[in-house]
C-alpha cells in the first residue's frame, strides 16, 4: 500500500479561524431564517463549531482531508438575489430530469421554486431534525448555523424524489450550506436521488448536511451523487437512522470537486435494521476526496454491508477511513467491509477499514486492498486488438461498477453508470454505453 | 511453397535475464498447421508470449517476419489487429467487462485496422451467435463477465469462439488442449478444423499429442531448452507419444 504524503494541515490558527467565523456570523445574521432553525439552535451549533475549532494535524479522523482552502474561504451564506436570476443562473446546470421521480432544486441553498415540481412532502415549517454532532461532524455544526434553506422532506407511502443542490460563483465570494432532512415513516418505501452540481469557485465552500431517519419496517434507496466543478470545496456531513427492520441502501459517487470530505455516521438503532453502503470514488487532475464512515450497530441481528472502490489517476489522493463499531446491544449482528482502491499514474489511496466488537455471537468480516491495474488482464485484451488507453479506462470502469452491482432500480444503475463512464473518459463511456 | 505467412530466424527472448529462447527458426506457410511440442520448460509458452507481445519477453536477438512486416517493432494490439491471434493457456477473468462487448471491440479494431468500417449490430449478433452453436454454448454466456466463473473447458472454448469470431490470418494456440475432457477437446479440435484455410496457419502448442489425434498437423517441431531440436511430418508426435522427450533432450544436451 502506498504511503500518503505528511497531512497537511490548515495553515490558519484556530484563533483566526474563530474570528472569520464570528465575522461570518455578522455577515449571515440577517439572511437566517428563524423558521427554517430556531435562534436557540443556531446559536449552540455555533457555539460548538468555535469550540470545537479546526481539526488538528493529530487528529486521525481528519488527517488526510485537504482542507488548506478553509483559511480563505468564505464561510457565510451570500445574500439572496432575485428568485429569476438564481433560477438563470442554475438552468444551465441542471442534469437531465429522471423520468417518475418529483424534482427539488435548490440553487445556492435556496429553493428554486420555477425548477421544482410541486412536493406535498416538503415543509421548511416543519419540526427540524437536528442530529446530536461529534468533533467528527463538526461542520454539520456551520450548517446548522449557516444553512438558508431545507429540504425538509416527511414521506409515508412510495415516493421517487430528486434533489439538486446546484452551486454557483455568484457576484460575491459566498458559502452555500445545502441542507436535506428526510423522514421516511414506518413502511415507507422512498427513493432519493441527491446531486450536487456546480461550484462556490476557488474562493468558496460548499458545506452540506444531511439528515435520514428510516422508520421501522420502511425501505430507502439512497442515490448521492457528487459531480462538482473541478475547482470546488465540498465538506460533507451525513447522518443516517435506522429503525427497526429498516432497510438503507445507500450509493454514494464521488466524482467532482477538487477537495471533498464526507463524514458519515449510520446509527443501527432499531432490532434487524440492514444497511448497504456502496461508495465509488474516481480523482484526476488534483482531487482529493477524504471519507470518514463510522456504522454503529446498536440494536440486535443490525446488518451491514460496504463496498467501496476507489480510483486515483494523476497525482490525486483518495482516502477512506471506515469504521464499524458493534455495541453490547448488538448481539448477533453480521457486518462486511470490502474497500479497494486502484491507482494509476502516481495518485495515493489510503483505505482503513476497522472493527470494534463488544458483543458475542456476531459475524463481521473485513478487507482493504490497493494495487494498480492487473498486467494479465491488460495484455489479455491488448492481444485481443483493444487500444492501451481503451483497456485502462474499460478496467477501471469494471472496478468500480462492482460498487453498483445492488443498485437494483434500472434507471439509476444505467444513470450511475453513465457518470462513472464519462468520470473515466468520453471514449470509454462511447465505448462501455454504446 | 508459398511465401510464409510467418518466418522466424535466430529468434532469442530473455525474461527477467533469464534466456528462454536460444534461437528459433520456424517457417509457417499459409494453409499450414504446425505443432511445437516439448517438455514442461522448454520455452513453448515462452514462444507464444513474445509472439504475442506480452511485456517482459524481451527479443534479445533475431526477427519476425508475419505478412511481409517486422512482427516485432508492433505493440501486441496492433499483432491482434493485423491478424495474429494468441489462443491463452490461462484465459483471464476480467469481471464486468461481458464477452459480447469484449469480441465487438476486438472485432471492431481488427476491421478499423482493413479500413472496414464497424459492424452492424444485427449481423455482429447474427455471426456470434453461429459461432457459438458451433462451440455448443449457451446465449447468457453474451452477457456474462469475460470468463467470469468458466470452467477450465469453458475458458478453453472461449478462445476458440473468439477465434472464429475474429478469423485471424495466423492463429497461435498455446495449450488450447490442457485440461479439457474428451468431448470437450473434440469440440476445441472441430473448431480448429473449420478454420483451417489456404489463407490462414495455426501454430499449435501442445504437450501431448492427444489433440493431434484430431487436428492434423502438417509439420511438427520440438521444443527444448529454448531451440527447435528436431521437426518432421505427423508421425512425430506419434513418436514422442512412444518413446517420451528424454531421447531428444539427450540428443540435443
Amino acid at each position: 500500500m502506498n504511503a500518503m504524503a505528511k497531512p497537511v494541515p490548515g495553515s490558519m490558527s484556530n484563533a483566526a479561524y474563530e474570528q472569520r467565523l464570528r465575522d461570518a456570523v455578522m455577515d449571515a445574521a440577517p439572511l437566517l431564517n428563524a423558521r427554517l432553525l430556531p435562534v436557540s439552535v443556531r446559536s449552540a451549533a455555533l457555539n460548538k463549531a468555535l469550540a470545537a475549532g479546526l481539526p488538528q494535524l493529530r487528529d486521525d479522523l481528519w488527517r488526510y482531508a485537504d482542507l488548506r482552502f478553509l483559511a480563505s474561504a468564505a464561510l457565510a451564506p451570500a445574500a439572496a438575489v432575485k428568485p429569476e436570476a438564481l433560477a438563470a443562473a442554475v438552468t444551465g446546470l441542471l442534469p437531465p430530469k429522471l423520468a417518475g421521480y418529483t424534482r427539488l432544486v435548490f440553487g445556492d441553498g435556496r429553493l428554486v421554486d420555477t425548477l421544482s415540481d410541486s412536493c406535498p412532502e416538503l415543509d421548511a415549517g416543519a419540526p427540524p431534525l437536528v442530529p446530536d454532532r461529534t468533533r467528527h461532524e463538526r461542520f454539520g455544526w456551520l450548517n446548522d448555523a449557516f444553512a438558508t434553506d431545507v429540504a425538509r422532506l416527511d414521506v409515508h407511502g412510495a415516493q421517487r424524489l430528486e434533489v439538486v443542490f446546484a452551486a454557483t460563483p455568484g457576484a460575491a465570494r459566498q458559502a452555500v450550506h445545502p441542507r436535506l432532512e428526510l423522514s421516511a415513516a414506518a413502511n415507507a418505501d422512498v427513493v432519493l436521488v441527491e446531486r450536487h452540481v456546480g461550484t462556490t469557485g476557488a474562493q468558496g465552500l460548499v458545506n452540506a448536511a444531511v439528515q435520514l431517519n428510516a422508520g421501522a419496517g420502511s425501505r430507502v434507496r439512497h442515490l448521492r451523487w457528487q459531480a462538482l466543478d473541478e475547482d470546488a470545496q465540498l465538506l460533507d456531513t451525513v447522518q443516517l437512522a435506522l429503525d427497526r427492520d429498516a432497510r438503507y441502501e445507500l450509493t454514494q459517487l464521488q466524482l467532482g470537486a477538487r477537495s471533498a470530505r464526507t463524514s458519515l455516521r449510520a446509527s443501527l438503532y432499531g432490532p434487524g435494521a440492514q444497511l448497504a453502503l456502496h461508495g465509488v470514488a474516481v480523482a484526476t487532475g488534483r482531487r482529493t476526496l477524504d471519507h470518514s464512515l463510522l456504522v454503529d450497530h446498536l440494536a440486535p441481528q443490525t446488518r451491514s454491508k460496504q463496498v467501496f472502490r476507489a480510483v486515483a489517476r494523476d497525482a490525486t489522493r483518495i482516502a477512506c477511513r471506515s469504521r464499524v463499531e458493534v455495541g453490547r446491544t448488538a448481539r448477533g449482528a453480521d457486518s462486511s467491509q470490502s474497500l479497494k482502491g486502484l491507482i494509476a499514474g502516481s495518485g495515493e489511496i489510503d483505505l482503513r477499514p476497522q472493527l470494534e466488537i463488544l458483543t458475542d455471537a456476531v459475524r463481521a468480516s473485513h478487507g482493504a486492498t490497493t494495487g494498480s491495474l492487473d498486467e494479465n488482464m491488460r495484455f489479455y485484451l491488448a492481444a485481443r486488438g483493444l487500444d492501451p488507453a481503451i483497456t485502462r479506462a474499460l478496467l477501471e470502469w469494471a472496478f468500480l461498477e462492482d460498487a453498483l452491482r445492488d443498485l437494483d432500480l434500472p434507471e439509476l444503475r444505467s444513470a450511475a453508470e453513465h457518470a462513472l463512464a464519462r468520470a473515466l473518459g468520453s471514449d470509454i463511456a462511447q465505448q462501455v454505453l454504446a | 511453397m508459398s511465401t510464409p505467412l510467418l518466418s522466424i530466424h535466430n529468434l532469442h527472448v530473455s525474461v527477467a535475464d533469464r534466456e528462454v529462447l536460444r534461437g528459433i527458426d520456424l517457417a509457417l506457410p499459409a494453409g499450414e498447421v504446425h505443432a511445437i511440442m516439448g517438455p514442461n520448460g522448454s520455452g513453448k509458452s515462452s514462444l507464444s508470449h513474445a509472439l504475442a507481445g506480452k511485456p517482459g519477453y524481451a527479443v534479445t536477438a533475431g526477427s519476425v517476419d508475419y505478412l511481409g512486416r517486422d512482427l516485432l517493432s508492433l505493440p501486441p494490439e496492433q499483432r491482434a489487429r493485423q491478424g495474429l491471434f494468441l489462443g491463452f493457456q490461462y484465459p483471464v477473468e476480467i469481471p464486468g467487462v461481458n464477452n459480447a462487448y469484449l469480441l465487438r471491440a476486438a472485432l471492431n479494431a481488427a476491421r478499423r485496422a482493413r479500413g472496414q468500417g464497424e459492424i452492424d449490430a444485427f449481423d455482429f449478433l447474427g455471426l456470434v451467435k453461429e459461432r457459438m452453436a458451433l462451440m455448443k454454448m449457451d446465449e447468457s454466456f453474451l452477457s456474462r463477465g469475460v470468463n467470469e466463473g468458466f470452467s477450465g473447458g469453458e475458458k478453453k472454448r472461449n478462445e476458440i469462439l473468439q477465434m472464429l469470431v475474429l478469423e485471424p490470418r495466423v492463429a497461435v494456440l498455446d495449450e488450447t488442449d490442457s485440461g479439457l475432457d474428451i468431448d470437450a477437446l473434440k469440440m476445441v479440435a472441430g473448431g480448429i478444423n473449420s478454420v483451417r484455410s489456404p489463407e490462414r496457419a495455426i501454430l499449435l502448442v501442445t504437450h501431448y499429442q492427444r489433440l493431434l489425434d484430431h487436428v492434423q498437423p502438417d509439420r511438427v517441431h520440438v521444443l527444448a531448452r529454448g531451440r527447435i531440436v528436431k521437426s518432421g511430418g505427423p508421425e512425430l508426435a506419434r513418436e514422442l507419444e512412444q518413446r517420451g522427450y528424454d531421447w531428444l533432450l539427450d540428443e540435443a544436451a
